[in-house]
């Protein structure tokens, strides 16, 4: 794997992870202030143009690897957001659920490894 | 599943737990139509399977979409009402029911290791799924 090829997994992985902390606190919002607002509407906005960059990336991504390769990155997604989610979004992240979290990144990997 | 403890919160289909479960069923079956309608279509021979575009010729490709979109839209609603930390761990079951739909509808193979990761991912979800209870107590 050379270091252009990690850049862009790295990169696609990222932009998704980032995108589901953005649409997370969107809709935490509208609780408060609702859908029709410049904040709500940019967040989603932004939200779903980093999906797409992810879709993409992973798409051309797709057409150099096999997608038994790519796919342990995205198992360890499950650990990044709860993680992220924790610090960013101060959401309560217990033992329990990172032991979760865990295994089901190793359950990923493995599926995808066979 | 254990993903529908239905307490106070909104009830019936605005129930979140009840929307988790669709947005996982959607991607699923949207996974099984997608690989149905490619395999269909498919055409090795033409410069532009490449890019995937020749799959809208396939009506299945267009089911998948449609659901696809279903499944981001319960999706936001999901996350205005549980934790990233617990919804996005449990989406996931995803990636064992898409193999498992693969074994049961697509007649593909299941190894051993892949087995063991499927039981894996379960036991993973369980211990997420656990403290649910708790929270929707609180909400």
């Amino acid at each position: 794997m050379t270091f252009l090829s990690l850049f862009f997994i790295v990169a696609s992985l990222l932009s998704f992870v980032v995108a589901q902390l953005i649409l997370k606190r969107a809709m935490v919002s509208t609780a408060q202030s609702g859908f029709r607002n410049l904040r709500f509407v940019s967040r989603v906005t932004l939200g779903i143009t980093l999906m797409t960059i992810s879709f993409f990336l992973t798409l051309g991504l797709l057409q150099r690897f096999d997608l038994s390769y790519l796919y342990p990155f995205q198992g360890l997604s499950v650990i990044i957001i709860s993680l992220m989610a924790a610090v960013m979004l101060k959401e309560k992240l217990t033992l329990q659920l990172m032991i979760g979290a865990l295994l089901i990144s190793a359950g990923i990997v493995l599926v995808s490894l066979s | 599943m254990t993903k529908e403890p239905k307490r106070n919160q909104p009830f019936g289909f605005g129930n979140p737990w009840l929307q988790l479960a669709l947005s996982v069923l959607c991607v699923l079956v949207s996974e099984l139509l997608l690989k149905r309608g490619a395999t269909d279509i498919a055409d090795p021979s033409s410069a532009w399977s490449w890019t995937g575009i020749n799959g809208l010729a396939s009506p299945l490709v267009w089911w998948a979409i449609l659901l696809i979109i279903a499944s981001f839209i319960s999706w936001l609603y999901v996350l205005r009402y549980i934790p990233l930390t617990i919804a996005f761990p449990l989406s996931r079951v995803v990636d064992i029911l898409v193999p498992l739909g693969c074994w049961i509808f697509l007649g593909e193979f299941i190894s051993a290791r892949r087995w063991i990761g499927i039981g894996l991912v379960v036991v993973g979800l369980a211990l997420v799924a656990k403290p649910i209870a708790r929270i929707e107590e609180r909400l």
